[in-house]
Parts: structure tokens; sequence; C-alpha cells
């Protein structure tokens, strides 16, 4: 659903960017832009922002031309040159089709879900795929991939540490057991290896939870509904989300700010609640729900013992509480945004008030429907 | 699995082939198969690429002097199935398909039973119900966000890749190979909604032997609860067999005297249900209740038919029967389609 006051607001911020940045810009609003999962949560606003903010060549990459009806009018209202490709980056063919002539791409298609092999193959193969598609092209001028805060090893972090970009990644996937985690390392190492061994110039931003209308779930940060009520986990932690809006701002300037290459970002938000005070403004406005607060330490203990009778029972419950995962989740950890503003002058329009009272109404209606 | 050890593992995306092997810490991965067959020498293959490729690749493991385990669906028609089962003979090596779910404790209870007569005879009618859930499975996420994905173009599309599981337990409880089959299949609602109208996912099928053993088999997208289900009614006594609950009903031939006959048997079942809970959980602190146990039980039987002579897990009859029932389902669908149900 998208809200006449988000689309004003946009509208401010990228003429705030435009009218400060152009000059700082490495292509012109002319040139091909490549957006990989278009049609996606993130995807459909990294599109819109890139209209917004005066781009008028844009290549979207969707796997399904199902609900495309939403960007096509996007493009129609701002009078945009958009074409649609429907394909599947594990097709080498489509990969070119999408990559030719394209001067900045933006890859936000992932592999998500409970696979390990799912998720490395629609994150590291598919990402692969789309790099050699790019060694041709002699106007690339950068390739932004969207990687994820989930990279980091909350296990090798110290409580109450901040988290900057220069902080472990994930490297024992097996006891952290969570896919999603792995195929963006893989990702991430593919798009540094091919920086390395063919000079693809390329930024990597890692955005928090990203929440906003169109997203139906409440992040897993907060808590968890598993186990038949919801266990509140993230207690008095600073939640490290980020609106839709300021994420796909921060993408797009990620992608065209000048002097950025080889860089990473980590991307939230600035006036973050505590998971406690998020909790309590979901519940008042969206909807009361029980729930139970868990301490870190008891689901920290809890996350052992299921650990132990896992390797125990050979995986008769796969290790899918671990406490590699908890500690990456819910100790307390703050994220530091400074790089990312210093080096490309974002900042998060959308106030967490705002953005909030928008994400809340989007929930309460979709309750209301269902 | 205890005594075994994976040699080596093989795919054609060799960045594929990688990343299992980093995960499981096997020393060898190859991206092609004649490279991995002469290198590796394994006694045994599992092919668990798309159905279009089971059937050459599992000759070549087979001329290689390989056993070959074939996930579901076994190849793509009769006639290929066939020819696996005569190169497998005139090897000398074995063959089984992943039809893991006729190894689960509740199928294994259920086979004990009627082997030991239970049924008072061979089996009457058969009811097999496989229900599917496009929302959440991921596989069908992936399906549907793809009009090119392999499993499209199968010869029977989505069918062809699933409901081996529910024809594989009627054709083992069939008679004989001489089947009659009716089947017809339309597109749910659901998914012409969606403008996906040329997947079929709903299928409602007929078979019967010439000796008259009959059996229904119904695969519905559209059925919520998603069910998976595996009745057979006897001439004395019947079972249900409850793939989604792992619960193993008896239906005893047993009638009570006036109103007690409403009275007794409900709280026969419900004892029954209880004593099903109970041994689960069992089964679950004896540490004999993975997710997987279908699939370790059929591996391990079909190890055993090759270091202990055992027999095969799935009789080649079997696995040759169903092959012959889904000829005959996509043949009808293809043949009648959509249109002879709407008329």
């Amino acid at each position: 659903m998208l809200r006449a006051d988000q689309t004003i607001m946009i509208t401010s911020g990228a003429d705030i960017a435009r009218d400060s940045g152009r000059s700082d810009w490495i292509i012109g609003t002319d040139d091909q832009i490549l957006v990989t999962g278009a049609n996606g949560f993130i995807g459909s606003k990294v599109f819109e922002t890139l209209l917004e903010y005066g781009f008028t060549r844009i290549r979207c990459f969707v796997r399904s031309n199902r609900n495309l009806s939403k960007l096509k009018q996007i493009a129609e209202r701002l009078k945009a040159e958009v074409d649609f490709i429907e394909g599947n980056l594990l097709s080498r063919d489509d990969c070119l089709r999408a990559a030719r002539d394209v001067s900045l791409i933006y890859h936000l298609a992932a592999g998500t879900g409970k696979s390990f092999a799912h998720c490395f193959m629609n994150s590291a193969v598919a990402t692969r795929n789309l790099l050699d598609a790019t060694l041709k092209e002699t106007k690339l001028r950068r390739f932004l991939s969207v990687s994820s805060l989930a990279v980091y090893s909350g296990f090798q972090i110290r409580h109450g540490d901040l988290i900057n970009e220069t902080c472990p990644i994930e490297s024992e996937h097996m006891a952290r057991f969570d896919p999603y985690c792995y195929g963006k390392v893989k990702q991430d190492e593919m798009v540094m290896a091919y920086s390395r061994e063919h000079g693809v110039p390329y930024v990597i931003i890692r955005p928090g939870p990203v929440y906003g209308p169109g997203k139906k779930a409440l992040t897993g940060r907060v808590g968890l509904d598993t186990f038949g009520i919801f266990l509140h986990l993230g207690g008095s932690n600073r939640l490290p989300l980020i609106f839709v809006d300021n994420c796909a701002e921060a993408i797009v300037l990620s992608g065209i700010v000048e002097g950025m290459d080889g860089e990473v970002f980590i991307a939230v938000d600035d006036d973050l609640p505590t998971s406690r005070e998020f909790l309590r403004l979901y519940k008042k406005n969206v909807g009361h729900f029980p729930s139970i607060y868990l301490p870190y330490p008891i689901f920290y203990f809890l996350n052992w013992l299921w650990e132990k009778y896992s390797n125990w029972s050979e995986g008769q419950l796969p290790p899918v509480f671990n406490r590699r995962s908890c500690a990456t989740y819910y100790q307390k950890q703050i994220y530091s945004n400074r790089k990312l503003k210093e080096l490309t002058g974002w900042s998060p329009r959308v106030p967490f008030k705002e953005a909030s009272r928008l994400y809340f109404e989007f929930m309460k209606d979709g309750r209301r429907e269902r | 699995m205890r005594g075994s050890e994976i040699v080596g593992v093989c795919d054609q995306e060799e960045l594929m082939a990688g990343q299992l092997a980093e995960r499981y810490g096997i020393k060898h991965h190859f991206s092609d198969v004649e490279v991995f067959l002469k290198s590796s020498q394994p006694d045994v293959v599992h092919i668990t690429t798309p159905p279009q490729s089971h059937y050459s690749l599992a000759k070549q493991c087979l001329e290689a002097g390989c056993n070959i385990y074939v996930e579901k669906p076994f190849t793509l028609s009769y006639e290929e199935a066939k020819e696996l089962i005569c190169i497998a003979e005139r090897e000398d090596k074995k063959l089984t398909v992943g039809h893991e779910t006729q190894f689960m404790p509740v199928a294994r209870d259920m086979r004990r039973l009627i082997n030991a007569g239970y049924l008072g005879g061979a089996p009457v009618h058969m009811e097999s119900i496989y229900g599917y859930e496009f929302s959440e499975e991921q596989f069908a996420k992936a399906v549907l966000g793809d009009r090119r994905h392999w499993v499209r173009r199968l010869p029977g599309g989505l069918l062809q890749n699933i409901i081996s599981h529910g024809i594989g337990k009627i054709a083992e409880y069939l008679q004989d190979d001489k089947v009659t089959v009716l089947a017809r299949g339309f597109t749910s609602h659901f998914l012409e909604n969606i403008e996906e109208t040329d997947i079929i996912d709903e299928l409602r099928v007929i078979i019967s032997d010439s000796h008259r053993t009959s059996a229904y088999f119904t695969f519905s997208s559209q059925i919520s609860p998603s069910l998976h289900q595996f009745r057979v009614y006897g001439p004395k006594n019947s079972l249900i067999a409850d793939h989604e609950h792992q619960t193993l009903i008896k239906v005893p031939k047993k009638s009570y005297v006036s109103f007690l006959n409403q009275f007794i048997p409900p709280f026969a079942d419900a004892k029954q249900y209880f004593s099903n809970g109970c041994r689960n959980i069992k089964r679950f602190l004896r540490n004999d209740f993975h997710a997987d146990s279908g699939m370790y039980f059929l591996i391990n039987s079909f190890y055993k038919s090759q270091t202990d002579n055992a027999p095969l897990p799935i009789p080649y009859r079997e696995i040759l029967l169903t092959a012959r029932i889904m000829d005959a389902i996509f043949f009808q669908l293809n043949e009648l389609g959509n249109k002879n149900y709407t008329n």
C-alpha cells in the first residue's frame, strides 16, 4: 500500500540529495541502471527512490512478471523509461540480458528460506552469474550488493560492544545454522573475489531488519512466537532497524556517490527504540497479544541446552536454537551507521515516530483484513 | 550413516558441489560426473538431480559399476524405469528410489500388521491422500516464481515431481500389474486467480487391478489442513495411517449391542490415539524419531541389500508399477486436459 504522505517524504529527501550531491555521482541520470529483485519489499522502494532522484533509464530484473502493476504505475507517473526483464539469475543468458550496457547494478535479489543449498544458490551462485555477465560490460561503474547485518558473528563480540563494519563475520556456519547468513556471507565473499581478480568496482551495504508498510511480520530481533506464545527476547537492546524508505535511500546513495568503491556499510536508522519500547508501541497501535519476557542469560542457557541435545541426538531436533545465533540476535550490541553517514552523506529522512506510525497502520490494516 | 563414507559430491555447478563439501567436510567435489566416477569409484551413487537427468545419470553410474539410489520420481516414464532395471540386473548392481515416506515409523507399523494378516485377506480398497501447500513450502514458491522452473518442464508438471510418494503406497499393495487407471486433473481457483493456469494442482485418480483391489488417489493443494493419509480397507479389518501425525489407527470389525455400538468405539478410538501419542513420545525419547527417519531407514536397508544380501527395500515390481500408473495418469491429463473435466 503506497501512501501519499510517504511519496512526499521521499520526494523531499530526493530533492535534498539531488540539489546537494549531483556532482558527486558516478553516473549521469540517463545512464542505464539495473535493479535485481526490483519487485521485492526493498527493491520496489529502491526503484521508486531512483526515479525520484531523477534517473530515467532503469532496468528491473524480476523472477516473475506478477505484481508489477505498482512498479509500472510509479514509472508511468514519473515518465521514466523502465525496462522489465523476467528471468532467473541462475541462468547465465538471463544475466547477460540483464547486464547489457548497464552502468550501475543494484543487486537486491537474494535467497531466503531454511535450506542452506537454496540460500547459497540464490545468493552466491546468482551473484557469481551476474558478476560474470558484467565482465564484458565496459560501462559498469559500480556493483552495489545488498547484504545483511546477519553476517556478523555476535558470538565473537562482547556484550554491549559497538558493531561496525570491521567486526568479525560469521565463519562457523553449521554451528550458527542460519542458511540466510551463510548465503549472504558467501555472496559478499564472491563480490570481493571478483573485485580482487577482475577489478569489478563494488560496494556492499548491510542493512538491519527493514520494516515499513509491506513488511508483514514483526522482526525476529524483538522475539519469537515459535512456541505458541510470544517470547520477548530483545529486552532493553536497541533494535538495529531501518525504515524501508531510509534503507532504499541508503542503498541508492551507496551506489551513486563517488569514491565509495570497495567500501562496506552498515545501514541502520538513528533514533532507534529498544526492543521493549518497540513491542509496547506495537501492541498499543496494532493490537494486544500475550508475551513473556525471557532475559538474555536464560535464553542463552536454553540455547546451549538445545545445542547439546541436538548434537547428542544427531539432529533429532536440528540446532536452529544455538548460542551463536542467540548472541548475534539478542545480545546487547549497538550498530553504528557512522561510516555510511560520513562517506555518503546519507541520513534517515523518515524519523522513527513517523516510520513506526506508517508501519503500525499497515500492520493494523492487515490484521483487520485477516 | 555408520559404516559408510561420503567419498565425493558432484554437481554440474561446481560452486554447489563445493559448498556441500565445505559444510560437511567432504574431501572431494566434482562438476563432471565422469571424472567423479573414475576418481572416487563409489559403491553407491545417490542421484538427487532434477528428474529429467535421472535416466542418463543412473545409466552412466550403473555402467560404471555403482549401485544407485535415485530420488523420486524414479524416471520420466515406465520405459526408462524398465530399462534401468534391466541394466542393473545385467550389471549385477542394485537400485532403489527415494520413496522415504513408505519407511516412516507409521508406514513400517502398517506394513507389519498387513503382512501379519490384520486385514483378513488382500486389501479390498485403498485411499491415498497427498496434500500440498503452495503458501508455505519454499519449493512451491520457487516453482510459482519461475515460469521456466524445471518442475514446470516435466511431462507431468508439478504432479510428476510429487505424486509418486502417494502412488507408491498404493502400488505396494496392489495384487497384480494389470491396472486400470482413471484420472482427472484440474487447476485450482487459487492458481487460476494468480494466472497460473498451466499448472494442474488438483488430481483425482481411480485405480484397480485384475483382482479387483481398487484405490483412490487424491492430490490437492487446496484441502486444508494439508493431509497425508493412507487408508487400507480389508475384508475383515481396516487401517488408517496418518503420515502427518504419525498415527496408525486400527479399524477392527467389532460390533456391540444396541447403543453400545455408539458408546464404546469412540472411547476405543480415543485410546488408540492416546497410545499413538505415547508411542511417538517414546520414540522421540529413544532418539528414534528424526524428521528424516524414513529416508534413513530406506538408505540403511538399501545398503544392507548390498552388504548383507538382504532383500531390496522396494521391489522392482513396485517401482515399475508406480511408473506405469503415473504414465497412465499423465497420458490422460495431457490427452484430455482440463477440458474434459469442465465439460
